[in-house]
């Protein structure tokens, strides 16, 4: 009988790993594969088309050269790579603006659309549809409506709303990375169908119990509502991370590829892009691309090691 | 009994088949096995386009109908996966025989991956003298010469004769002898050209900058080095000491002129500044041929793209004298050339010399839209430059070949994306920063280029 079992049990394996075959060799040639070849190539220099020279630590020693100098002396020609600490500054400057917007935004708009009001349907498709169109094709859109001198925004803002002196977008160096963070809202029904999805999950039971109890809006909201959702939050929380630090295609329209105006748009993606393609130093962008996996991991660790104070699983005891 | 049938007729089919491939195999003129395969390599610059694509494929055709050793296909690649396939194809060993038609510029970028055609071009004898002198040596690189000159796209100014007419001012010289037309004639009447919505020029107290409707010069689709070399400076285009070790960035002639554009934008209005290169682009693309700008300096290559049903009367006119009372005005160039690891290079030196032949670099030019770089074809070209463009003054064209900036403002040096990332930065800090110090800035350039140099020589000593 237990050999009957045993059998089973093995043919039951073999079967699953048959169907999971295909990914696993598309994993290991097409991600792991690469993955191990740009950590050799990052301890080399390799221009791709000579074969690839052994050079130990020294891409990384550019990377961190002159980083304890800069930061007794603040002068930024101390380090050996500015524009590596340049793109990384920029692209988390962008993270910190346009994650929690993003977050509150989609949240917000999907709490909206989970309300009873007339014409739902049509709002949430509405409200989805600029998801679903590629990025080149919403930043050409973007570029048209943030131009300073024939966009349609800047006449709304002097015209309408009475700013005398309305921003230079992404002619501007200081405003170059909010209108990235504006152009990113557009796609926000992406997330905001997840959230959407998370509301409707919530058992009605537990606003019945609230409203029993005498809970007004507010304190449903904060007590049933918010906690209810927190996995769906920390789940579009990683991705959008993750999402941040490969933010590329955008940029790299809007720009042509250079990072400008002074690189105050040069993320970390199109620096290193710019490494591995412009400079040919292919070594020198998989040192970075490791680099970028180090930062991302311990960002995502940082993440869910917080979310057991945050995160709410239903049918989760605390510390079990 | 209709088994037996079935299996006959199948038998009878496959006898077919292989007897219509053994014939196929045996009807082939044996020499044709033996013919030397040259792969053209289309795609870093222009030729990508459809009719672009058939015209090439009549070349191939024509060099293989009368060559019975070597046989010739030009591989057209998209312009935006040129460069990830060319390198996958040299790292792969299988680097195409020739790779063209390349600008100064990508030869640059490449510039230690092409053989040197001196030793093919010493065995052959082969004669030079019928080059515009230039164009041979702009493709000459410290240590090698990358190929034998295509074609050259000499530059001048378009201007929109309605424009003037409008302004009631008289259109520019076509007389290169005539210094009066200088820096200083040039910023009047860009001045007097350039409007506002209401129609006010840059001279009136009511202009409106921040709502300008046409500018009265531009010079918009090159790069920082491109808009310096017309200054004067002894490294003219190239921003590096003639052995490429010292970064000449910061010269009081690129100071100069780093301070004139600035000022033209941002003070006299006359030429756009990033937000209005923004919204020219986006309107049209097109600054001339949108009737954005009423005076265009730019190239040849512009004449095929740019002047086709204009809804205005237009010209060109030579580039205007510098401030130091020279003419410099920009050159581009193109030439095939030849990986360094490529098969077959006897065959591709064969092609590359077929392809600038007088018998056919008047074809290949026209497949690209240059100006043929050889003297003994110019009345040819002439001719059908003038069939094509009636109303324009061809003289202008020619002439200004003599004017041509050598350094070149692609030329080679070290580490030259990086070089010119650098200067780019520099100048999209002109555009965009109203208050920005120029020498200063070029100052800062400066040093961030000579520490790319310097990087650049202690790992290639």
């Amino acid at each position: 009988m237990a050999r009957v079992s045993r059998s089973l049990a093995w043919r039951e394996a073999a079967a699953g790993y048959f169907f999971i075959v295909p990914w696993i060799i598309g994993f290991v040639v097409f991600t792991f594969g690469p993955m191990i070849a740009s950590l050799y190539y990052s301890f080399t220099e390799y221009n791709i088309i000579t074969p690839p020279k052994w050079v130990g630590l020294a891409n990384y020693a550019r990377v961190f050269s002159g980083v304890p100098e800069f930061l007794l002396t603040g002068d930024v020609r101390q380090l050996k790579d500015p524009i590596f600490w340049k793109s990384l500054q920029v692209t988390l400057y962008f993270a910190a603006l346009s994650l929690p917007l993003n977050l509150l935004c989609s949240f917000s708009l999907a709490i909206l659309l989970n309300q009873k009001i007339f014409g739902l349907r049509i709002w949430r498709t509405i409200y989805f549809l600029p998801s679903i169109i590629s990025g080149v094709a919403v930043t050409l859109l973007w570029l048209r409506i943030l131009n300073p001198r024939m966009g349609i925004l800047n006449p709304f803002l002097r015209d309408v709303l009475g700013i005398a002196n309305p921003p230079g977008w992404l002619q501007d160096p200081n405003w170059a990375i909010p209108a990235l963070v504006l152009m990113g809202l557009w796609g926000v029904g992406g997330s905001m169908i997840i959230y959407l999805a998370g509301l409707q999950g919530i058992p009605t039971d537990l606003y019945d119990a609230a409203h029993v109890d005498g809970a007004n809006r507010w304190q449903t909201f904060w007590s049933v509502t918010f906690p209810m959702m927190t996995p769906v939050l920390f789940y579009n929380l990683v991705l959008g991370l993750i999402g941040t630090f490969q933010y590329f295609t955008e940029v790299y329209v809007a720009t042509g590829g250079s990072g400008g105006p002074q690189r105050a748009t040069m993320f970390y993606n199109l620096y290193l892009y710019q490494n591995a393609f412009n400079y040919f130093e292919m070594g020198y962008a998989s040192t970075m691309a490791w680099i970028l996996f180090v930062i991302v991991l311990l960002l995502t660790t940082l993440i869910f090691r917080s979310s057991e104070a945050w995160v709410y699983y239903e049918g989760q005891l605390r510390g079990k | 009994m209709s088994f037996l049938r079935w299996r006959a007729t199948l038998l009878l089919l496959v006898c077919t088949l292989l007897l219509a491939a053994c014939g196929a195999t045996n009807s082939q003129p044996a020499a044709s096995a033996e013919k030397t395969k040259v792969i053209i390599f289309v795609g870093f610059g222009t030729g990508t386009d459809p009719d672009q694509v058939s015209a090439q494929e009549a070349l191939a055709k024509k060099f293989n109908d009368s060559h019975d050793n070597i046989t010739v296909e030009f591989m057209i690649v998209p312009h935006d996966q040129a460069t990830e396939r060319y390198l996958a194809m040299v790292a792969g060993d299988n680097a195409p025989q020739l790779v063209g038609p390349l600008g100064v510029s990508t030869v640059a970028q490449f510039f230690d991956q092409w053989e040197d055609v001196t030793p093919y071009i010493e065995k052959d004898g082969y004669d030079l003298s019928d080059f515009y002198g230039p164009s041979v040596t702009l493709n000459k690189y410290p240590t090698l010469n990358a190929g034998l000159p295509l074609g050259l796209y000499p530059s001048f100014l378009f201007y929109n004769k309605d424009a003037f007419d409008a302004a009631g001012l008289p259109y520019p010289t076509h007389d290169y002898n005539d210094k009066t037309w200088d820096i200083t004639a040039l910023e009047n009447v860009a001045t007097q050209l350039t409007l506002d919505a209401n129609g006010n020029t840059a001279t009136s107290a009511d202009f409106d900058a921040t709502n300008i409707k046409q500018w009265g010069y531009a010079d918009t689709w090159t790069d920082f080095r491109g808009q310096m070399t017309m200054f004067g400076a002894p490294n003219k285009g190239r921003p590096a000491s003639a052995d490429y070790k010292t970064a000449q960035v910061n010269s009081a002639e690129w100071k100069y002129g780093a301070k004139w554009l600035h000022s033209g934008v941002h003070e006299k209005h006359f030429m756009p500044d990033a937000a209005g290169q923004g919204a020219i682009d986006s309107a049209s693309g097109d600054p001339f041929g949108g009737g954005h700008v009423a005076m265009w300096y730019s190239h040849t290559w512009y004449m095929s793209e740019g002047l086709n049903g204009l809804p205005f009367k237009f010209d060109i006119a030579p580039l205007f004298y510098n401030q130091k009372g020279e003419r410099i005005a920009r050159v581009h160039a193109d030439l095939f050339t030849m990986p360094k690891n490529a098969k077959n290079k006897d065959a591709a030196w064969e092609v590359m010399k077929w392809l600038v032949a007088p018998e056919q670099i008047i074809d290949v030019c026209a497949v690209y839209g240059c100006l043929p770089a050889r003297k003994s074809v110019e009345e040819l070209f002439k001719a059908k430059l003038k069939e094509r463009f009636p109303t324009i003054d061809h003289g202008v064209i020619f002439q200004s070949i003599e004017y041509l900036d050598d350094p070149n403002h692609e030329s080679y040096v070290p580490d030259w994306s990086k070089v010119n990332d650098a200067l780019n930065n520099t100048l999209t800090t002109i555009y965009t920063e109203p208050s920005a110090d120029t020498d200063a800035l070029l100052d800062t350039t400066n040093q961030d280029v000579q520490t790319i140099f310097d990087d650049y020589w202690a790992k290639n000593p």
